[in-house]
C-alpha cells in the first residue's frame, strides 16, 4: 500500500520535471505529462480497492497476483521513456 | 441485589459487514494471470506482496532514471556540450525503459518460481543498472576532466 503510494508520488514528481521541459521543447512535452499524471491518478484511485483486496487475501491465506496493475505500471514507464526519447531526438 | 432491566444480549449479534459488493475476490485469478502464470499454487500472500513491493522499488528506480535523463537535457546546457548532453539523456532514458520492462519480467519469473516452489531467479537487471550507471558516471568524469 505504502509502496504504491511512494510510486504514485514519484510519478507526480516526474510529471512536474516533465513540465520543466516546456520552455525548451514546447507542447511536445504534454503527452509525457499526461501519461505520468494519468498513471499517478490511476494508482491513487485504485488504492482503496487494492488495500481491501490485500487485507482479504492475507485473512484468507491466499492472494492472486495483481498482474494487470504490474503490467500497466511497467508499460506506462516504457511509454514515458519512449516519449522522452522522441522529445530528445526530435 | 437488583437485576438490570435490560441484561446484555448473549447472542453474537448481526454478522459483520462483508463489505461492498464490488469488493474484489482476493483468490480468483484473472484470465491474463492464468495465461502468464500457469500451473502451481498460490504462494503465501506475504511473498506475493513482497514481490510486488520489490517490483515497485524497481519502477521507482526506473522513474528516477527517466527524470534524470530529462533533467540532464533540460538543466545542463551550460555544463555539457550538446552531443554529450543528448547522449547522457538518451542513455538514462534507455536505461529507465529497459529497467521498467525488466522489472515486470522479473516479477513474472519470481511469481512463477514461488508458485512452483522453484529457486528464485537471479536479478539480471541489477548488473544492468550497475553497468549503465557506471557508463554514465564515466562519461561525466571524462567530460569534466577533459574540459
Amino acid at each position: 500500500m505504502l509502496a504504491w503510494g511512494r510510486t504514485m508520488l514519484t510519478m507526480v514528481t516526474a510529471s512536474a520535471i516533465f513540465l520543466r521541459w516546456i520552455p525548451e521543447h514546447g507542447p511536445l512535452v504534454l503527452p509525457l505529462f499526461a501519461v505520468s499524471a494519468a498513471a499517478a491518478a490511476a494508482i491513487y484511485f485504485t488504492q482503496r480497492v487494492r488495500y481491501r483486496r490485500g487485507v482479504r487475501g492475507i485473512t484468507a491465506g491466499q492472494l492472486a497476483p495483481d498482474i494487470a496493475a504490474v503490467l500497466w505500471t511497467a508499460s506506462s514507464c516504457v511509454v514515458l521513456g519512449a516519449l522522452g526519447l522522441w522529445v530528445v531526438l526530435a | 441485589m437488583t437485576v438490570p432491566a435490560n441484561p446484555p444480549d448473549p447472542s453474537p449479534g448481526p454478522a459483520p459487514d462483508p463489505g461492498p459488493a464490488l469488493d474484489p475476490d482476493p483468490v480468483r485469478r484473472s484470465r491474463i494471470a492464468e495465461r502468464l502464470l500457469p500451473g502451481g499454487a498460490e504462494p503465501d500472500p506475504r511473498f506475493t506482496l513482497a514481490n510486488e513491493r520489490t517490483f515497485l522499488a524497481w519502477i521507482r528506480t526506473s522513474l528516477a532514471l527517466l527524470a534524470g535523463g530529462i533533467a540532464v537535457e533540460a538543466f545542463t546546457s551550460d555544463v555539457f556540450l550538446e552531443p554529450v548532453r543528448r547522449g547522457l539523456s538518451v542513455l538514462l532514458l534507455l536505461l529507465g525503459m529497459v529497467l521498467s520492462a525488466g522489472a515486470a519480467v522479473r516479477w513474472l519469473r519470481v511469481e512463477g518460481s514461488l508458485r512452483t516452489n522453484r529457486p528464485l531467479p537471479l536479478p539480471l537487471i541489477a548488473p544492468l543498472l550497475a553497468a549503465g550507471c557506471a557508463v554514465a558516471a564515466a562519461v561525466v568524469i571524462a567530460v569534466v576532466v577533459l574540459a
